[in-house]
């Protein structure tokens, strides 16, 4: 059995590219193969030309590559500011000093709006602000590319559609995105283009719109009653 | 500041030499506590074969001042050791999770005694001699320790307080999450082990110099990896004052404890073990934290009068009886 088979793709810089599939299509296991969390059997992952397939996963940190949790991770014991702190730390800048650590911290929980919730515990939030706070740390590490795992899974509608403001001004930071999601809404209107997983293998590849109106996609991955009346899928 | 001052100050009051015995033990034992500490109140990581170091320290510094060096030297031999065993320690065992390392550590600690306990240089399981040719001075012995207690505490707030230590924090909350985050557990966890064995390896060396006679029994023992994890516990895991809080407990009262329970003494710390882990997780530094807060809140709440329904509730009386 393989959970993955000849899946390949790049993502070009400065892009958002969106990966859906339904449950089991392998959009988990990609994300750990590409993270270094599992090693794969065979292929190769790459980041700006250089292989880094089979790299732990703090490794690819420092060369630009960071990611969240379809199940946040929070430090719970630790504050909000703390958790990010840790990634501004350790992240690929690799900040020293404390102060400009905190600051960077600070700016970065603006971005997602969780600065007024800095000094709380990371337990005291809520599951949407702790999806927020998991974006805040992947944020703070720098990367050049970033892997979105569902962010916008289990949030009600208007967590969502806040999370996907956030998502906009991500994009018009110009990073380079690999976006997750089951939430289509979200995923169609960010993207700049959508890869379809099924059983492991790519079923199509293309533009938002050009995705929406696979015949294919729309049968493996939407069931045959339309998308447009059931956008939760 | 102030309790090392008086500690410095104290021999000008002319205390008895059992006096000066007690707190130079206690001293040595706050050492340990701290080194501890970091690894297993800091990062999470919970080893019960502290003994591994102590004992090493212990010896690499009678060997020394055996071999003629000042015993000082001595000491800084006895850290490298130490350090060097935590290393050789830590490499394999730091890839186990959890329980798995602590049981693990369980078994580097006897095999080394077993191995102490055989290896003929140093006399085997009938212990080995010191001799210094300077005479005896207690109260050197006692600055030595007490200097070095508190630098092991300036050590372990700076760690606490670093980088670094927000990275341990981390690996102690979720370790693949830190490691996603850019930090390295494995990294990590070896350097603040070795950290941690360098300090206990000097405690050891303390006791080795101070009792002029060590035998892996002692200085190798399990209990001796108990006492040495029960201390941080006793006083708050995880907190920069907890194991000074906790080695003075124990200090002060392990002898008595020892002499006055002969057979039962481990039965009466196994019980401490188990009520503080029920009941207050975080030591005495919880409990009083929590006094404190309690303290505040009663005040505050005489001085204005406060809004909380639940207040005012429990003072009509309303909530108190449940």
């Amino acid at each position: 059995m393989a959970a993955l088979k000849d899946v390949s793709f790049d993502i070009p810089e400065k892009h958002i590219c969106g990966f859906i599939g339904p449950n089991g299509a392998g959009k988990t296991t990609l994300f750990n193969v590409i993270t270094g969390t599992f090693r794969p059997s065979g292929g190769r992952v790459k980041l700006r030309g250089r292989d880094v397939t089979g790299m732990s996963p703090s490794a690819l940190v420092k060369r630009g590559m960071a990611r969240t949790h379809q199940i946040v991770r929070p430090f719970k014991g630790m504050t909000v500011l703390e958790n990010v702190q840790v990634a501004v730390h350790y992240g690929r800048r690799a900040v020293n000093r404390t102060a400009a650590a905190r600051e960077h911290a600070m700016d970065t929980l603006q971005l997602v709006g969780l600065d007024h919730k800095a000094n709380l515990l990371a337990s005291a939030l809520s599951l949407g602000e702790q999806k927020r706070l998991e974006v805040a740390r992947a944020l703070a590490t720098a990367p050049e590319l970033l892997l979105l795992d569902e962010i916008c899974g289990g949030l009600t509608g208007a967590e969502t559609r806040s999370m996907m403001d956030l998502l906009h001004r991500i994009r018009e930071s110009g990073a380079t995105l690999m976006y997750v999601e089951h939430e289509m809404k979200a995923i169609m209107s960010v993207c700049d283009r959508i890869t379809v997983l099924n059983f492991g293998q790519k079923l199509a590849e293309g533009k938002p719109e050009e995705i929406q109106n696979d015949e294919a996609v729309i049968e493996a991955y939407l069931g045959k009653s339309s998308f447009r009346s059931t956008p939760r899928a | 500041m102030l309790l090392f001052g008086l500690l410095l100050l104290l021999p000008l009051t002319n205390p008895s030499a059992n006096t000066v015995r007690l707190l130079l033990t206690t001293a040595v034992w706050i050492i340990t506590s701290i080194g501890w500490n970091l690894l297993g109140g800091l990062t999470g990581q919970v080893s019960f074969g502290f003994a591994v170091f102590y004992g090493l320290g212990a010896y690499a510094t009678a060997l020394m001042i055996n071999a003629g060096r000042s015993p000082y030297f001595a000491f800084l031999g006895g850290i490298a050791v130490a350090v060097l065993a935590s290393f050789l320690v830590g490499l394999p065992t730091f890839r186990l999770r959890g329980p798995y390392f602590a049981i693990a550590t369980i078994g580097v600690g006897e095999a080394t005694r077993v191995i102490m306990n055989n290896l003929d240089i140093t006399g085997g399981a009938s212990g080995y001699r010191i001799v210094e040719h300077t005479p005896f001075r207690q109260l050197e012995h006692y600055y030595s320790a007490v200097i070095i207690a508190a630098i092991a505490l300036a050590i372990s707030a700076l760690v606490f307080h670093s980088k670094f230590g927000l990275a341990l924090r981390a690996i102690k909350q979720d370790q693949e999450a830190a490691a996603d985050l850019g930090v390295n557990p494995y990294l990590s966890k070896l350097w603040v082990h070795a950290i941690a064995a360098g300090l206990t390896g000097v405690a050891g060396g303390l006791y080795a110099r101070y009792h002029a006679f060590i035998y892996p029994g002692d200085v190798f023992a399990f209990q001796t990896s108990i006492y040495i994890l029960l201390m941080p516990v006793i006083g708050g895991i995880g907190t920069v004052w907890g194991p000074v809080l906790g080695g003075v407990i124990f200090g002060m009262v392990e002898e008595e404890l020892t002499v006055h329970f002969q057979n039962t003494h481990l039965l009466l710390y196994g019980l401490l073990l188990i009520l503080i882990i029920l009941f207050e997780p975080d030591g005495l530094v919880g409990l009083l934290r929590r006094l404190s807060k309690k303290l505040k809140s009663r005040r505050s709440r005489e001085d204005s009068g406060s809004n909380d329904p639940e207040q005012i509730l429990r003072r009509r009386g309303g909530v108190e009886g449940r």
